[in-house]
């Protein structure tokens, strides 16, 4: 039933690169304009999840990818067949320089998440995402911690080793 | 004299009390199998309580808990312990239903200054327990009136010294099984314990208090423990003539108490007054019925 | 309770109440929390020595941080610690909260945990075993009795670097001072 689906998608978007990596799991490489058509006519399918949005820095290649965990939980097994069983991983590569791209909450409500969680993390701007605060941290850092040229043992002795002991403050002082 | 008295009576009461905090926790760890901390472990308790810095949240919230602590206090006047019986001529039972709701009271105009939403469930909790326990309280306080024909204790525990504990004799047994129920109940002790709740509420009324403030909470909990069960122990198991019986009295009924304590889970809000409105209630009533009928 | 005890209860009977009752609030940040459900119960029993887990901060006196301090947390441990009353006492559970441990290169993980609040003691060692808790409250008991544990003292005084510390690392705090500057004048 995988090769159906990806007859399928393939007929509507003749652009995306499909691959079965094995029997439940299905990659959909599309383009950065596609993605909200394709999600919107995934969920029109029946994959109605959005269980995961996750980022992956590939730092060489100078481009985020992102990845969109597309589940399906069907009430009418009859109906839809097996379909229910497999994963789609929905994966668009955007530029490293220009971290911008479109909010997919218009779709799915509930990568508004992910989508902060990725903002702070990876420093990607979503367009259309209403607020865009901070969800894990505390502190604000000049490159998101996240990314690959981060580089946590320099910041660590930048930052927390520089902060005096109070004891050593009140020695120096006086 | 009955100043004396009187002061005999709280330093005893305090005593008994504060023992039974003790005495319960040692209890309850044995039946843990653990070795439990030292039985003097509450009096330590309350001494680092008072040497402790405590923060108020203002006027009313000091009064509540002073008023709280008084209102058990003054119960134990009316409430007589062998011979000593300062205040139980006048007033009886009556008033200890009066000031029975002063605990309750006092500790729900301490936490509404501390603005704590823990606080305000574990009062409003408290207040519908009380609601639950007060009607079948009440047709206990009945049942035992209208056997002996009189609201003083005093007289009761006489006439029981005559007769039959009322615990013994067939008409009071049922009220006296529906006051053993809702005793749990009256204490805030494990089946009911959801009024602290420390695991669900972080400790309800009581979690802002610290200090002096926690010190004078675990005082008036042992004041009440002392008359909820002294309470008992005159009405249905015939008082005693020296304060050493009394004392025995009470340990069998407060040992009983750890045992249902240690062993029962906790009720939520509404399966308590299910539980109580229904079974104590029941007793109580029918109790009520079989006293009107045979006297 | 032998005579050298009793004359200690009589010359000063808060000290040695506030040694063999230590209230305990757990903040379990990470994963010192497993090591706590065997302390307070049957198979270590920390009840014997006083120490009892209590639901708020307003009614402990030993404060217990099991685990390693993000940034996040840092908030939350300062709230506890500025919460309790005094006098208390802190004692770090673990090499997390001691030096950062096996996260100490981490861009969110708070290294030295001293430099925000005072702590009377560490427990070092990842995990420390039950036995530890308790070798940590007996040496507790002779710092309360020397009065080494002066912790809320030491907070008290050095006010002002404490919260510019805890300022430098979380940005501006939402609370106000625990203890103005006009106070103290």
């Amino acid at each position: 039933m995988n090769q159906e689906l990806k007859k399928k998608i393939n007929s509507s978007f003749p652009s995306a690169k499909i691959s079965l990596p094995n029997e439940s799991r299905v990659v959909i490489e599309v383009n950065r304009d596609a993605i909200i058509s394709v999600l919107s006519f995934l969920k029109n399918m029946g994959y109605e999840h959005l269980s995961m949005v996750s980022c992956v820095d590939w730092i060489k290649e100078d481009e985020f990818e992102l990845i969109y965990f597309l589940n399906a939980y069907m009430e009418n097994d009859e109906e839809y067949g097996e379909i229910e069983k497999s994963t789609i991983l929905l994966k668009t590569m955007i530029s490293r320089k220009e971290a911008k791209y479109i909010t997919a909450i218009g779709i799915f409500a509930s990568a508004e998440p992910y989508e902060r969680e990725i903002h702070e993390l990876f420093g990607i701007y979503f367009e259309g995402h209403p607020r865009l605060t901070h969800l894990l941290l505390e502190r604000d850092y000049e490159i998101p911690p996240f990314r690959k040229d981060f580089d946590t043992r320099k910041y660590v002795k930048e930052f927390y080793e520089e902060i005096p002991f109070v004891e050593d403050r009140e020695e120096g002082k006086e | 004299m009955i100043v004396l008295e009187m002061l005999i009576l709280v330093i005893l009461a305090l005593a008994i009390g504060v023992f039974f905090l003790g005495l319960s926790r040692k209890i309850m760890s044995r039946i843990h199998w653990r070795y439990g901390p030292p039985i003097t472990q509450p009096i330590i308790d309350i001494i680092k309580l008072f040497n402790q810095d405590s923060v108020s949240h203002g006027s009313l919230f000091n009064f509540g808990i002073i008023l709280s602590l008084a209102g058990s206090i003054v119960m134990v006047f009316f409430l007589p312990m062998g011979a000593m019986c300062p205040m139980s001529s006048s007033g009886g039972m009556l008033v200890i239903l009066y000031i029975m709701l002063l605990g309750p009271l006092g500790l729900a105009l301490s936490g509404g200054e501390a603005a704590n939403p823990n606080i305000s469930i574990g009062i409003s909790r408290k207040f519908i327990l009380a609601l639950s326990y007060e009607v079948p309280l009440l047709l206990i306080f009945l049942a035992v009136m209208t056997h002996y024909g009189t609201i003083s204790i005093v007289e009761i525990v006489k006439i029981q010294s005559a007769n039959l504990w009322s615990f013994a004799s067939l008409p009071l047994l049922l009220s006296g099984i529906a006051y053993l129920l809702i005793l749990p109940a009256l204490l805030g002790e494990r089946p009911f314990e959801l009024i602290k709740a420390p695991q669900e509420i972080s400790s309800g009324p009581m979690a802002e208090y610290g200090g002096k403030f926690l010190a004078l909470a675990t005082l008036q909990h042992a004041f009440h423990t002392f008359v909820g069960i002294s309470l008992f122990v005159n009405l249905f198991l015939g008082g005693a003539s020296n304060p050493g019986y009394f004392f025995l009295k009470m340990l069998v009924v407060f040992i009983l108490l750890i045992f249902v304590n240690a062993v029962f889970p906790r009720f939520r809000i509404d399966q308590a007054i299910k539980y109580l409105w229904k079974w104590p209630t029941l007793l109580a009533f029918i109790g009520l019925i079989i006293v009107v009928i045979v006297d | 309770m032998d005579r050298n005890q009793l004359t200690k209860w009589i010359k000063s009977p808060g000290n040695m109440g506030h040694k063999y009752s230590l209230d305990v609030v757990y903040f379990c940040t990470g994963c010192g929390i497993i090591e706590i459900p065997p302390s307070i119960t049957a198979r270590w029993d920390a009840e014997r020595f006083g120490v009892k887990p209590v639901a708020t901060p307003r009614q402990a006196n030993l404060f217990l941080i099991t685990g390693y301090v993000s940034v996040k947390t840092l908030k939350a441990v300062i709230r506890t610690y500025e919460q309790m009353q005094e006098p208390k006492f802190a004692v770090g559970f673990g090499s997390c909260p001691i030096n950062g441990g096996m996260y100490w290169d981490s861009y969110n993980t708070v290294n030295h945990l001293d430099k925000y609040i005072p702590i009377d003691g560490w427990i070092a060692g990842c995990m420390p075993r039950p036995e530890a808790i308790f070798i940590a409250v007996t040496h507790l008991w002779t710092l309360i009795d020397k009065e080494i544990a002066d912790g809320y003292k030491r907070y008290r005084d050095k006010y002002k670097y404490y919260r510019a510390n805890q300022e430098k690392v979380l940005g501006e705090l939402e609370w106000p001072p625990l203890f103005p500057e006009d106070d103290k004048k």
